[in-house]
């Protein structure tokens, strides 16, 4: 018997022989549902390591004009630093803690999404999980890059014409 | 109807609307500071003496501000507005609003009545949140949370 019988689509006991892939008319949601995360730009991305100092975290954020920093080990995510850190832990008492690593005052634990994700992941951890940098990973877990809510209207402004 | 139609045929006043903090441009940073963080938003929206938005100290100013080491106790806010600024009124299309966000890289737009008086904040979650509305078959079903999909699922 060949290998290929099973995958027959008259075959009465396969239950995906009536499966019709859906037919999109709006190219807008084909993108969300189709077509991976690593189709948005993830990339310029800055990083930086635990031990940096909050005073040189914060310099490279107006130096570079971006608005969060990954803080990764050997290619692995730690946590991410934000302007919203910097607002919330740092600036009342910036002449205090300005020489402390980054580490003590990153947000750990960040929601991430995976390169392979749908994009539509990339929107579902921005406007409903309410965050506006989302690191994404490989699978591997090693840091891909990041995305933003401009970046994914870039990505979907692309088709929308 | 397409995406881009739908941006030109909807209104800002439809997007959702967050409740701006207000201050005039006298304001100390240590204050504006402690207003933004009570309110959990990344700005403040500078007005003049008829509620008009006139400037936008954000997230990005305060960053400036540390790096430049001026005193937050004596420094206006109005001395580090963020040059993102854009004032749209609530019968304008969402489409100016995508605009300012995609083109100009703006994080927050003002939104006004039809007599220029500030009535709330919308910008990039605004948008987010309504292509999360606009396509919920596609985004209310995705996965969130730090840990793979396949490790979430039951079975299979």
């Amino acid at each position: 018997m060949s290998d290929e019988k099973n995958y027959r689509t008259d075959d009465p006991t396969d239950h995906l022989s009536d499966y019709e892939p859906v037919d999109y008319t709006d190219p807008v949601r084909q993108r969300l549902a189709e077509e991976p995360v690593e189709a948005i730009a993830c990339q310029p991305c800055m990083s930086v390591s635990p031990t940096t100092t909050v005073r040189e975290a914060i310099e490279t954020l107006n130096e570079s004009e971006v608005s969060s920093l990954l803080v990764v080990q050997d290619d692995r995510l730690l946590g991410i630093f934000t302007e919203r850190d910097v607002l919330e832990k740092v600036v009342e008492r910036y002449e205090r803690v300005a020489h402390h690593p980054v580490e003590q005052f990153m947000t750990t634990d960040p929601t991430i999404v995976y390169s392979s994700d749908p994009s539509a992941a990339a929107v579902a951890a921005i406007a409903v999980a309410g965050h506006r940098h989302v690191p994404v990973l490989d699978l591997n877990d090693k840091v891909h890059g990041i995305t933003s809510p401009r970046r994914v209207f870039e990505f979907l402004d692309a088709v929308a014409n | 109807m397409s995406f881009r139609k739908e941006l030109a045929d909807e209104k800002v006043g439809s997007l959702p609307l967050r409740d701006a903090i207000a201050v005039d441009g006298h304001t100390v940073v240590r204050a504006a500071v402690a207003l933004m963080r009570s309110h959990g938003l990344g700005c403040t929206v500078i007005v003049d003496h008829h509620c008009r938005p006139a400037g936008i100290f954000t997230e990005q100013s305060v960053i400036r501000m540390l790096v430049q080491g001026v005193c937050l106790d004596t420094t206006p806010v109005s001395q580090f507005c963020d040059p993102h600024f854009f004032v749209l009124r609530t019968d304008d299309p969402i489409e100016k609003a995508w605009e300012a966000v995609t083109r100009s890289g703006a994080r927050f737009l003002c939104v006004t009545d039809k007599s220029g008086e500030l009535i709330g904040l919308t910008g990039q979650r605004g948008l987010s949140e309504y292509l999360c509305d606009t396509y919920s078959q596609q985004v209310t079903v995705q996965r969130l949370g730090s840990a793979p999909w396949m490790l979430q699922r039951e079975g299979a």
